[in-house]
């Protein structure tokens, strides 16, 4: 099993490079590489999200290619002319303004694809873990309502069921007023505890203390550098560079922020989780794409306005986006090692 | 504590204006640059607009959770954020007509109840979660945490702005609201239906494709950039976002009271002080 941060990067990888490459013949060799690791790393029941990526790209990509089709008339090869009195969609339908669509929702595809892995491979309790220690609270949090999310669906289906037995039933919005309350007010008494058990253990002790001013100014300073950066690069065209700078000077302030509130929170680790080779490889797959999609955006581009054109393709960017097969590699590789294990993951 | 207070307000307003700025920069972008590479800026700036949004978050985040978060409001805000959770849960199990969601009505009593920074604190972290139990995390999560959030935090201001006789203003008073407080309420709630939706697009917005009165071109200035918007919103969005309007008018009429009054009386209980010997 890969680090959760290794599979963020791949996620972001891939949302990068969908972004960049309106090519649809790299689009569709980013959609085959994410549904080969789908289909090979996100393999049991509950991992699967109720809408596969091949049924998402079944809907998003003709129904994208429609609406571009049917509302947009440019482009030089007329497929046929609807009347000009439909209000939007009058005019010409060409086959460019389909292929846009259609390469549109290809891309979209991609990106949904990547996030439902992502989504599917990562448990929930990994993803808080990386919430970097400058948000301990938040993190806290997080986790006090990802534990009381099944106890309050428990909570919902016994309310739902008492008020049943005494003759109610649920037609309308209205109704569910006397399941809300009662939902909401026993939510309530549960925290009351909790925080009671909380302060009880000393958590007030540490966290009822404020942020230093200074960090705070530092915060403040931080933020009006950035907007000064983001300023210059609106109104400023000529001098992008130092806009550029001044953007990246501001952010660094907000990280020096992030990083002095991270270092007064200290973080203990009962079983730290070993960095290994696997992740060692998937990270320089995706720095290799990564880099492929930062060097080739010109040869990753494609538009097929004013007249449709065969997309180019660089056999050299169609290997470098393979940078990002890698995670099903190691799991084939594993399975084949080992075959005992995926099955044991699956009964676990 | 004036000196804190000034500088706080100053966080608030930047992370606002970068925000803002950020949805609405294509409007701004220079028509030379355009010109000069379109295509490579359409690529671009939905990256750029994303990462600065999450800054914005992060950053009014870390200003928020400075401000001493205790125990009780970990603990308050953790559960609320599960109850409002499910409730977006139960929105992806049975579909609800239009952009209609169960989910911004608590986040704006709650704002409303314990104050702004509770609920810009209540909006993001139910995004949040419910992205996580759900398998809604990607590229969208930072604008819909940031949309959400303004909207727990501009309830929690409403409070001061729209002259509710001080009711919520003491932690020993009962919130009840009247009829006055529930129209003004009802009405934040239908504007944040439409807003959400508003704000929301126009991340997508400049990078679509679509008719040539409807779509953003570079150049076009800020007016006609605004008409088109507004006939694009108007054909795709509206009747869409109507419902989720009409649906947090629906669901504050029918839950506000009873909400404000639970939330005000666990806000008393919750009032308690741990004092220390030494």
């Amino acid at each position: 099993m890969l680090d959760p941060r290794v599979w963020l990067l791949w996620a972001l990888t891939v949302l990068v490079t969908a972004s960049s490459a309106r090519n649809p013949l790299y689009g569709a060799i980013l959609l085959l590489v994410a549904m080969v690791v789908g289909a090979t790393c996100a393999t049991e029941d509950r991992q699967r999200a109720p809408l596969s990526p091949l049924h998402f790209g079944m809907i998003a990509i003709p129904l994208s290619a429609l609406f571009n089709g049917l509302t947009v008339h440019f482009g030089d090869t007329r497929l046929f002319t609807l009347p000009d009195w439909l209000p939007l969609l009058g005019g010409a339908v060409t086959l460019e303004a389909i292929i846009f669509g259609a390469v549109n929702g290809l891309t979209l595809t991609v990106i949904f694809s990547s996030f439902s892995i992502f989504n599917a491979v990562t448990p929930v309790r990994d993803l808080i873990k990386l919430t970097p220690r400058a948000f301990h609270e938040a993190g806290v949090v997080l986790s006090i309502a990802l534990t009381f999310v099944p106890q309050t669906a428990r909570s919902l289906r016994s309310i739902r069921e008492a008020q049943a037995v005494r003759g109610h039933r649920v037609r309308g919005l209205r109704d569910w007023l006397p399941i809300v309350i009662p939902l909401l007010t026993s939510g309530l008494e549960r925290s009351m505890g909790l925080a009671e058990a909380m302060v009880a253990r000393g958590y007030g002790a540490v966290s009822d203390r404020g942020q230093p001013l200074r960090r705070q100014a530092l915060l403040a300073l931080g933020l009006l550098v950035l907007l000064t950066g983001w300023l210059m690069v609106l109104f400023r065209p000529s001098r992008q560079l130092i806009a550029a700078g001044v953007m990246a000077l501001g952010t660094l302030l907000i990280g020096i922020v992030v990083w002095l509130t991270g270092r007064s929170v200290s973080h203990t680790v009962y079983r730290a989780r070993r960095w290994s080779h696997r992740d060692t490889v998937t990270l320089v797959g995706c720095i290799l794409t990564l880099a492929v999609s930062v060097t080739q955006r010109e040869a990753l581009y494609y538009s097929p306005y004013p007249r449709l054109t065969a997309p180019s393709f660089n056999p050299l960017v169609g290997l470098g986006l393979l940078g990002l097969i890698p995670p099903a590699l190691i799991e084939m590789i594993s399975d084949r090692d080992d075959p005992g294990m995926s099955k044991e993951r699956t009964l676990a | 504590m004036t000196v804190r207070r000034l500088i706080g307000g100053a966080i608030y307003a930047l992370t606002a204006a970068i925000g803002v700025l950020a949805f609405i920069y294509p409007f701004f972008a220079p028509a030379a640059s355009q010109a000069a590479g379109v295509y490579a800026h359409s690529q671009d700036a939905p990256l750029l607009t994303a990462a600065l949004v999450a800054l914005s978050v992060v950053a009014l985040l870390i200003e928020l959770q400075g401000q001493a978060i205790n125990a009780k409001t970990v603990a308050i805000l953790g559960v609320l954020v599960a109850v409002t959770s499910v409730l977006r849960f139960l929105e992806v199990a049975f579909p609800m007509p239009g952009g209609f969601s169960p989910i911004f009505a608590p986040i704006i009593i709650s704002g409303y109840v314990f104050g702004g920074r509770f609920g810009y604190l209540m909006g993001t972290f139910t995004l949040l979660t419910s992205a996580l139990i759900t398998g809604g995390v990607g590229p969208w999560l930072p604008y819909q945490m940031f949309t959400a959030g303004w909207a727990g935090l501009t309830a929690g201001w409403l409070k001061n702005i729209s002259g509710l006789k001080g009711h919520g203003a003491s932690h020993h008073k009962s919130l009840e609201l009247g009829a006055w407080d529930l129209g003004v309420l009802s009405f934040f709630g239908f504007l944040w239906g439409l807003l959400y939706g508003i704000i929301v697009n126009v991340y997508f917005w400049p990078f679509a494709a679509g008719p040539a009165s409807q779509s953003w071109a570079p150049g076009i200035g800020l007016r006609e950039t605004l008409g088109r918007y507004a006939v694009f919103y108007a054909v795709t969005s509206l009747t869409w976002d109507l419902f989720r309007a009409a649906g947090n008018v629906f669901l504050i009429l029918v839950l506000g009271v009873p909400m404000a009054k639970t939330l005000t009386r666990f806000r008393q209980r919750f009032n308690f002080q741990v004092r220390s010997h030494a």
